[in-house]
């Protein structure tokens, strides 16, 4: 069935205002739902004490997830760091990546955690050199 | 219904079943009138024989399951929640018109809320938990927007209309935090009328550099918030917070009424001079073992009957303990001889004025909660002891917070009971532990120790269970029913899943990090039902008693 020119303009019009509609309901990017492929392949760049919010930004979009535990104010060193994390799928599974950030906005550290670690063992994190002996997170 | 309540408990499901719904059916009508909604306290009945624990079963708490796999030892999970992924600190729970609402208050962050399609910063969720088995997600409240540093809603608290004494009734109303430990934090009220929708009210105070977890007198209208500024001029060590008392009766008309904090913390103490008040007592001195000291984490107001308002100072360290007399706390101010700056900047005198009793913790320990349960029989002292009559003591369950992940850099966490009877000298009378093995809680990652105690008077419950959330180790029951030998009787672990924040530690040079739940607060509702949220951000687990904890809230044989 071929649609009349009158019927497609209304169409695209009443796309195009959904689409403005929705961007102006969500002031704030919406979060990829997974990392691709691209993505997934370009983690080894994120270096511990040099890569910046900006450049995590650049390399895998907006985080799922932002989580910072600063409470009681009586955190130890590094549980008030922000964290970002994204979802992701490879061989080996799903995955979260979980990236760390100072008070200076650079990633201190980062690991990709499996969603199902066998036996809830820990997985190896990727730190800054030099940092303190006893770093804390969350 | 009182015969079947009666009868003989059987070791048996009906018998589980029937006893639930004694419980349910003896706090139905009159759940109001507790703290926070109203003035009276629990009457505790004495179930035990003159040998306490001593001749109970004691049942060994099973070892936990893998950490990658739930544990459960009579508790059973009779629903969940996610929280869309949000951590939580504070889950309470409200029977508003006989709906019952789970209130959240979350950690900072954000996440896309699926009701909204938006990104938005961790504030209040509400959540509609009267079937239990179908938690319904009815509304999230975002926290304040900008650096996630400064975010999240962590605290919340809820009257009714019809209890304060000058709110619109048919009305709720909430009371946040907003915001944590940023440059201009607050505290909000809320219309929650409609669970759904609800109605930002009015702000109370801003400007502030920390708050945390305030206290809401419902048949009063009193509110005890916690809450710091830089500019205050306000005195802590470790969390920048003292108390501001607001009267909130009237909830959209905020009126304030004092600032207080400990001995050392006001604002024209010396600090650099000052002696301990306990070694060298004087006119400039400080309260506890630090100096100044630490700030308060969150105070428990007994209302007008008890007239005592419990509060912890300290967190996880250097923590100090007080009672005061609130009657005189509230009042000291518009005495004709107080200071012209009483209710901003009192004097040593004036904030020793309400204080009742005290007690220092050392520095390896804080006050995170202290939650009173008065008026517990002491099984062992129904004869022969003082006068021979049938004794019973005020008690005070003091937790200190657990703040190292993998247990590195500081020493383990517990709570304590104490005897509070004689109210001027505090003392601790039995430790409520769990051992890191069996269960490896130390290498399961994220934090192992406690939090915090429940805070919620449910009758039945109340002067017979204490629970205590315990981080990676649970939600943690105890049958104190027998003060002097509390003895573990159920704990809940929640199973890492798919919303679980990593934990990560470096010692050693060695950074490690593990899916591991974190168990943030235990609550209880008004119908038995127990509440574990999750700080990692796994949802909220609803639980219910079984097997011995059941048996040990069981009304007493007629």
């Amino acid at each position: 069935m071929r649609l009349k020119p009158l019927a497609i303009a209304t169409l695209a019009a009443l796309c195009a205002l959904t689409t403005v509609g929705a961007q102006a309901a969500s002031p704030a990017p919406s979060p990829a739902a997974s990392l691709t492929r691209q993505q997934i392949g370009a983690l080894g760049k994120i270096v511990p004490g040099h890569s910046s919010k900006a450049d995590i930004k650049a390399l895998l979009g907006e985080p799922w997830r932002v989580v910072q535990f600063n409470d009681c104010g009586e955190a130890m060193d590094g549980q008030d760091d922000e964290t970002w994390e994204y979802r992701g799928t490879d061989a080996a599974g799903g995955f979260r990546l979980h990236v760390e950030f100072n008070e200076h906005g650079t990633v201190h550290l980062f690991a990709k955690m499996p969603d199902k670690p066998p036996n809830g063992e820990g997985t190896k994190a990727a730190v800054e050199p030099g940092g303190s002996s006893m770093g804390m997170s969350m | 219904m009182l015969t079947m309540c009666s009868a003989p408990r059987r070791r048996s499901l009906v018998g589980a079943v029937i006893t639930l719904a004694c419980l349910t059916l003896a706090t139905r009508g009159f759940a109001q009138a507790y703290p926070p909604d109203g003035p009276n306290i629990p009457a505790i009945s004495n179930t035990e024989d003159a040998s306490g624990a001593f001749g109970q079963d004691l049942h060994a708490p099973p070892p936990p399951n893998a950490a990658d796999r739930e544990s459960a030892w009579n508790m059973k999970v009779e629903g969940f929640d996610d929280n869309q992924g949000r951590p939580i600190y504070q889950p309470l729970v409200v029977n508003q018109d006989g709906r019952e609402i789970l209130y959240l208050g979350n950690l900072a962050g954000n996440l896309l809320n699926p009701l909204t399609g938006k990104v938005e910063p961790n504030g209040t969720s509400v959540i509609d938990v009267t079937d239990v088995h179908h938690p319904k997600f009815l509304f999230h409240i975002p926290g304040p927007p900008g650096a996630v540093g400064n975010a999240g809603a962590q605290m919340v608290r809820v009257c009714s209309g019809n209890v304060l004494p000058r709110g619109e009734k048919g009305k709720w109303y909430l009371l946040r935090a907003y915001g944590n430990a940023g440059p201009d934090e607050a505290h909000q009220v809320w219309d929650v009328s409609d669970p759904a929708a609800p109605k930002f009210i009015v702000t109370i105070v801003s400007g502030l550099s920390n708050t945390h977890k305030s206290w809401w007198e419902c048949d009063t209208g009193i509110a005890y918030l916690v809450a710091g500024s830089k500019a205050d001029g306000w005195h802590q060590s470790g969390p920048g917070q003292h108390l501001k008392i607001y009267d909130l009766s009237d909830p959209t008309k905020p009126v304030f009424i004092r600032d207080f904090g400990l001995v050392g913390q006001q604002p024209d103490a010396d600090v650099a001079n000052a002696k301990s008040c306990t070694a060298a007592p004087g006119p400039n001195c400080y309260e506890g073992t630090k100096n100044p000291p630490p700030g308060i984490h969150g105070p428990i107001s007994m209302g007008t009957a008890v007239n005592r308002v419990y509060m912890p100072y300290g967190v996880g360290k250097d923590g100090v303990i007080q009672i005061v007399d609130r009657q005189k706390l509230l009042t000291g101010c518009t005495l004709p001889t107080a200071s012209p700056n009483c209710a901003t900047r009192p004097t040593q005198a004036e904030l020793l004025y309400p204080q009742v009793g005290i007690i220092a913790m050392n520095a390896e320990n804080g006050g995170h909660t202290s939650m009173p349960v008065l008026g517990v029989p002491m099984p062992a002292e129904q004869a022969h002891f003082v006068d021979g009559k049938p004794q019973k003591k005020d008690l005070l369950v003091v937790v200190s917070e657990s703040t190292a992940n993998n247990c590195f850099g500081q020493a383990e966490h517990n709570a304590w009971i104490l005897d509070i009877t004689d109210e001027a000298a505090p003392w601790p009378l039995s430790t409520l532990s769990v051992p890191q093995s069996p269960g490896d809680f130390c290498d399961r990652g994220a934090r192992f120790g406690t939090h915090a105690a429940a805070e919620a008077i449910y009758p039945p419950y109340y002067g017979k269970l204490i629970a205590v959330s315990w981080f990676n180790a649970g939600a943690r029951l105890w049958d104190i029913r027998d003060p002097r030998n509390p003895r573990p009787i159920a704990y809940y672990i929640q199973a890492p899943n798919k919303n679980t924040v990593a934990s990560c530690a470096r010692i050693n040079g060695v950074a490690t990090c593990h899916n591991a739940t974190m168990n943030d607060y235990v609550e209880f509702d008004d119908r038995g039902y127990i509440y574990a949220a999750d700080r990692a951000g796994s949802g909220v687990t609803i639980l219910s008693l079984t097997g011995e904890a059941l048996k040990a809230v069981a009304p007493p044989a007629k």
